[in-house]
């Protein structure tokens, strides 16, 4: 590597860092006012008022919601993606578009648009939560994996096949294994989607599927509680973290 | 290999697009078993849509396949008893080499030690044993299609397909790979099908060549006789013949610009194109009462050790002959020679139709191909 690429990459990962610090300080701070550099006392007091709040139980919820989303919309978009690279799609471009239009429009007004909609069909809140966040993660998946499907050579399933292997076998030994890395990374994508989301849950959930960003918000709203904000946000950032990681050890296994 | 397969292909033919000429055009071709056919042709002539049709990865627009007398029409790819190694290798990148052979016995559900095992000895057979825990790509290009074809082999087919497999290879390696599947064809006696664009490649391995070209079987038979007596331009022209002498035949004889010339064999009357090899071509000396031609030499172009040499022969707009020097010998441009053509090397095949109604562009070589395969023989 050379030492422009080394410097390039430390100015990159200390962009993405330096945000972290003052977090990880204030997580620790009992006491931190202002002219201090350094908080002036340590302790766990933010951690204690952030398990108070019920940080445990909300990024439970956070976390299945961020899982349903990535198990819902990670096929859904790989067929689609599929479809649209392998097929002659009619108006393919206007699929396309159509699957793009959830992040064209403005989240607010599609919610509370669709919130009253969901409402009337007497959809269970959380059940409406599942089913808009997907829609919201197609685009990605879908674009994903349009571009991984464009660049597969199905040559390696015809070779499959005359080795003896079915259509399905084919599917699921060659054609899977040889996506897994932006199937990975799709469904990363998507439990992101529902990970992070503030204004569906919040507008279409009612207020009964207290995640992990409802209590970031509701906790940063008010003054005086810097710490625990400041736990509640690290416990956000850290799972797709190590998420992150995690699939780009599984994209480096299928390019090594 | 259990047993090999008689194959037998009937009248394929496939159009892509209709109003567009077939890719490939009634191709009949009989594969004895235990035997291997090479289907010859220049890139686009077809030749990838045989192979594709006989594994079933594709389906004809009508005629079919048989295998051992069954019709496989409809019958998957899986189950027609055939495995395929393409030019790529397209080792699957996720499996060791190990597990890449070991794939047709798996999917067939043989357990996975089993698999292993015979995957070792099929690795062995291409001199490969020892390499089954790498990665697949960690290997290099002639290694990978070793594995292919052990992978191949592996699944025990009862015709092996071989598309191109070696071309991508180089000079050194693709003579190693002819001798390998010389040696396995030896020691399991596999009924294969192969396809190539190279003369030389259909030499060193098949039995019995069929040339394709623009989708329409031009000729089978013994490479030697093809050489020797092609049936249409298309094959003289395949098989690098370079000198074409349009005429006209009468009892034997073409007459052109060359003079009379009599033909080794029967050719009936009419207009005929007069082929032979530079390879035939004898160069001698110009007053040489044995020349049958004289003429001057034009161009001289090096192929290794031996020249070839273009002659031009007086006539209406100078007759072009090639002949191919001895090693080592040379000649200047513009030497006046004799050129002696040895009666056994001529051949006279139909001349192109230029006025094809398919609407081939006249003048082409491709023309000759609105036409039909000639069936004329000297």
């Amino acid at each position: 590597m050379g030492l422009t690429a080394r410097v390039a990459r430390a100015a990159l990962a200390a962009w993405l860092l330096l945000p972290l610090v003052p977090l990880v300080l204030w997580a620790a701070a009992d006491r931190w006012t202002a002219p201090a550099v350094l908080p002036q006392a340590w302790g766990t007091a933010g951690l204690r008022d952030a398990v108070d709040a019920g940080a445990g139980p909300a990024s439970l919820r956070s976390t299945v919601l961020g899982l349903v989303v990535a198990v819902l919309a990670t096929p859904l978009g790989a067929m689609a993606g599929r479809a649209l690279a392998t097929y002659r799609v009619p108006v393919g471009g206007a699929v396309l578009a159509a699957l793009l239009s959830p992040l064209v429009l403005p989240p607010f007004a599609v919610a509370l648009g669709l919130d009253v909609l969901l409402l009337r069909l007497r959809v269970p809140e959380p059940v409406g939560v599942f089913l808009l966040l997907t829609v919201a993660a197609l685009p990605y998946t879908t674009v994903l994996m349009r571009a991984a499907y464009a660049a597969h050579d199905t040559g390696f399933e015809e070779e499959a096949r005359t080795l003896g292997a079915t259509a399905r076998q084919a599917v699921f030994h060659v054609q899977l294994p040889l996506l897994a890395p932006a199937l990975a990374g799709a469904a990363f994508l998507a439990f992101l989607v529902g990970w992070s989301d503030y204004v569906v849950t919040l507008l279409v959930g009612g207020g009964q599927l207290v995640t992990l960003p409802l209590l970031v918000a509701s906790a940063a709203s008010t003054v005086g509680n810097e710490a625990q904000v400041a736990v509640l946000s690290l416990s956000s950032v850290l799972p797709p973290l190590v998420l992150l990681v995690a699939v780009g050890l599984v994209g480096q296994r299928g390019r090594a | 290999m259990t047993s090999s397969g008689m194959l037998r292909l009937e009248e394929l033919t496939r159009v892509h697009t209709a109003g567009q000429p077939p890719a490939l055009d009634g191709f009949t071709l009989d594969v004895p078993a235990g035997s291997c056919v090479a289907v010859l042709g220049p890139s686009g002539s077809g030749k990838s849509t045989v192979l594709r049709l006989t594994a079933g990865l594709d389906a004809p627009t009508r005629g079919s396949v048989h295998l051992d007398g069954r019709d496989l029409t409809g019958v998957p790819p899986e189950r027609r008893g055939m495995a395929m190694v393409f030019q790529r290798p397209l080792l699957f990148p996720h499996l060791s080499v190990r597990d890449n052979v070991a794939f047709a016995d798996r999917v067939r559900g043989v357990p996975r030690r089993t698999a292993r095992e015979r995957a070792e000895e099929y690795l062995g057979l291409v001199a490969l044993g020892g390499y089954g825990d790498r990665p697949a790509r960690s290997l290099s290009g002639g290694q990978e299609q070793r594995v292919a074809l052990a992978r191949a082999l592996a699944a025990e087919p009862r015709v092996l397909l071989l598309d191109e497999p070696f071309s991508a290879l180089d000079t050194a390696l693709r003579a190693e790979m002819h001798d390998l599947l010389t040696d396995l064809r030896v020691r399991l006696d596999p009924t294969v099908l192969l396809v190539t664009h190279d003369p030389a490649e259909a030499d060193a391995l098949a039995d019995t060549v069929a040339v394709l070209d623009g989708g329409r079987l031009q000729q089978t038979g013994l490479l030697r006789e093809l050489y020797t007596a092609p049936a249409s331009l298309a094959v003289s022209r395949l098989l690098g013949g370079r000198t074409e002498v349009a005429g006209t035949v009468r009892d034997g004889v073409h007459s052109s610009p060359l003079g009379d010339l009599p033909l080794p064999g029967w050719v009936p009357d009419g207009p005929g194109v007069l082929v032979v090899r530079p390879e035939a071509v004898r160069v001698t000396a110009p007053g040489d009462p044995a020349a049958d031609v004289t003429g001057t030499v034009v161009r001289v172009r090096r192929r290794g050790l031996r020249a070839l040499v273009v002659v031009e022969v007086p006539g209406p707009g100078g007759v072009p002959v090639e002949a191919e020097l001895g090693a080592g010998e040379e000649l200047p441009a513009g030497r006046p020679v004799g050129l002696v053509l040895p009666v056994a090397a001529r051949a006279v095949v139909p001349p192109a139709t230029t006025s094809a109604p398919t609407g081939a562009r006249p003048g082409t070589s491709r023309a000759s191909v609105g036409g039909g395969p000639g069936r004329r023989r000297p």
